[in-house]
């Protein structure tokens, strides 16, 4: 169904509903038919797809012995203060007390903020679900309300905790049908890690970090000249391009003078690489040894799914041990991850809607009509007043119609 | 493998950088010969759209296209995320605050700015500390200062002449423009060989058109 709206000169506005009649009226200047911009209406398949999904993924959670955390929409801005502003402007209003708040944009630090505030005992396995909103550029196309489903650990330090949020990422994966997922690896503390070995000011450090990280390789290979002829000039030239296949960028790290701070790092890689090829044999395991940390916060390896055809990440999470410094002084083990569920929704087709049987009776047949409906499969009441209208709305909608008044 | 989709801003950067796509070895036969076509083919592993230059961002952003070609003036002023990988050597000019020539920098008083860039405008007085009223126009910006608009401008010059001809100066110079290669950072991933390989032609060309102008100095 398409309403297409001629703003015409004359202050009339004339509406078409589905190609065939027209309906003149005023128009105000009231908003009341439009939504703002980057948000949009969910129904339909799409909407069923959506519950669908969500539902799968939170019976998985369930099934895993994870416990169910709802955080509020609304929140203080200060709760999201070590977010990345740039990736994240938020929607923000003031309550009356004039205290800034703002419609979340994440759903890790809420947890957080929980679990530095209510005393809950630890270990915990949390997992979660609903909206984040994030102001994006007017009229670009992009959604400002996006759905998120994750999980989150909170109190194992050890690498199994790792190892369950990839298990339960690929799993999900598998659950949508999704068998071309690409995993990409990487570590918070890989890049500072080797950038410290770097005989270099700390000011040009920054600047070969920066522009490493924004892939800017017109300027990194000037800042760069100077280390050419240094034990890591060969590894550093080719830095910006060390992502991709695991194995090739395990190969390029060799070329690298032997670092005993990084071994953990690499250790730790490698191992989770194994452990998802058992696992998970067809999901190919990229590495990205390149980018920064998806946030100040994380301290550890951190992960993010694609597949060729789509246009974003479908689950992104990682290792945070710095998460609950923001609320508290004490360090807290924590690693978690969030599905797209739009992403997911976007990959899964939409199937032919089967033809509808109708059930039309008598208001004194109820019960019988109750019966109908529940041994007919994809049968609905048929709740006009005259077997006329009926017979129309059956015919308009392609459906099979059901006449309980006939055998009276 | 699949093809890799350009979007190349149209006009005068399209202009300078086909001979440079050339010189890397893409075939842009259709481009030199477009008539009113916007889509072209003709190499195998590339299809290149040509779009205007405010455009190419948001084909980019939204994953249509996995490589643009744009000047750094429409990258700063949108606030581009996505990972602007090559300077290339065309489309070189810089932004410049400019106005009539009885214009006084230091007067105290909130000055009025015209410019088509209300972004880079606003950073570069906020970066020195000035708070400044500004007037979005879309085009001949010089007018503004001459009609009594504003009282200065804030726009983009690459040999001065237009500001001579309207006797305009230039009173500071601000950020420096060229023409990027920028690529979506999901794209990157997905077509890694093949983006690496045009990064790497159009890497070398361009550092053969640079040398070849040092030696011409």
């Amino acid at each position: 169904m398409r309403w297409n709206h001629d703003f015409k000169a004359s202050s009339k506005t004339e509406y078409q509903f589905s190609g065939t009649f027209f309906i003149e009226m005023e128009v105000t200047m009231m908003k009341n038919k439009n939504l703002p911009s980057g948000t949009r209406d969910e129904f339909g398949s799409e909407a069923e797809i959506k519950e669908t999904i969500e539902n799968k993924l939170f019976k998985t959670f369930r099934q895993r012995g994870f416990r169910k955390l709802t955080t509020p929409v609304l929140e203080y801005s200060d709760v999201f203060q070590p977010l990345n502003a740039e990736n994240y402007r938020s929607y923000q209003l003031l309550d009356d007390q004039g205290e800034s708040l703002v419609l979340r944009p994440d759903l890790t630090l809420p947890v957080a903020r929980v679990m530095s505030t209510t005393g809950i005992e630890l270990p915990v396995k949390w997992y979660y679900g609903g909206d984040v909103f994030r102001v994006k550029k007017q009229l670009s196309g992009g959604y400002n309300q996006l759905t998120q489903a994750g999980i989150e650990i909170v109190g194992y330090k050890g690498i199994k905790a790792d190892w369950e949020c990839l298990e339960i990422a690929l799993t999900g994966c598998q659950k949508m049908a999704i068998d071309d997922v690409t995993i990409e690896l990487s570590h918070a503390k890989f890049v500072d890690t080797l950038i410290d070995q770097l005989a270099l000011p700390k000011p040009t450090k920054d600047s070969i970090k920066t522009a490493l990280f924004e892939k800017n390789l017109s300027k990194y290979d000037q800042l760069l000249r100077p280390l050419e002829k240094t034990a890591f000039g060969h590894f550093l030239s080719e830095w910006p391009w060390l992502f991709g296949s695991f194995d090739e960028v395990m190969t390029a790290l060799e070329t690298l003078p032997e670092v005993e701070v990084l071994q953990p790092i690499i250790n730790d890689l490698q191992a989770t690489k194994q452990f998802i090829k058992g696992l998970f044999p067809k999901v190919n395991v990229t590495l990205d040894l390149s980018i920064p940390s998806p946030q100040t916060y994380y301290t550890g390896m951190a992960f993010r799914g694609f597949t060729e055809k789509s246009a974003g990440y479908l689950f992104s999470g990682g290792r945070y041990d710095d998460l609950l410094t923001n609320f508290q002084n004490v360090k807290t083990a924590a690693v978690g991850v969030a599905f797209d569920v739009d992403a997911l929704v976007e990959r899964t087709p939409v199937s032919p809607s089967q033809p509808k049987t109708l059930v039309f009776f008598d208001t004194d047949q109820w019960d019988e009509a109750e019966k109908a409906l529940k041994t007919i499969p994809n049968s609905t009441l048929c709740l006009t007043s005259s077997l006329d209208a009926a017979k129309k709305l059956a015919a308009g909608t392609n459906s099979r119609l059901i006449d309980l008044t006939e055998s009276r | 493998m699949q093809r890799i989709k350009i979007a190349l801003t149209k006009g005068r950067t399209e202009e300078q950088v086909v001979p440079l796509l050339e010189q890397a070895g893409i075939n842009c036969e259709g481009i030199r010969h477009k008539g009113r076509r916007l889509i072209f083919d003709e190499d195998p592993r590339y299809e290149i759209i040509l779009v205007k230059g405010p455009d190419v961002l948001t084909y980019l952003n939204n994953g249509s296209v996995q490589i643009g070609i744009v000047g750094s003036d429409i990258l700063s002023e949108q606030e581009n995320f996505q990972y602007a990988m090559l300077d290339l050597d065309v489309g070189k000019c810089r932004f410049v605050l400019a106005s009539t020539k009885d214009f006084n920098p230091q007067v105290h008083r909130r000055k009025i700015i015209a410019t088509k860039y209300p972004n880079i405008t606003k950073r570069y007085f906020q970066g020195i500390g000035e708070d400044v009223e500004i007037i979005k126009i879309e085009g001949s910006v010089e007018l503004a200062p001459l009609i009594g608009l504003a009282d200065a401008i804030v726009d983009i010059v690459e040999t001065g002449n237009t500001l001579k001809e309207n006797n305009l100066q230039i009173f500071a110079k601000l950020q420096q423009v060229n023409t990027k290669v920028v690529v979506n950072r999901l794209a990157l991933r997905q077509y890694q060989p093949q983006i690496k390989e045009l990064i790497a032609n159009l890497q070398t060309t361009n550092q053969q058109v640079v040398q070849k102008k040092s030696t011409k100095e």
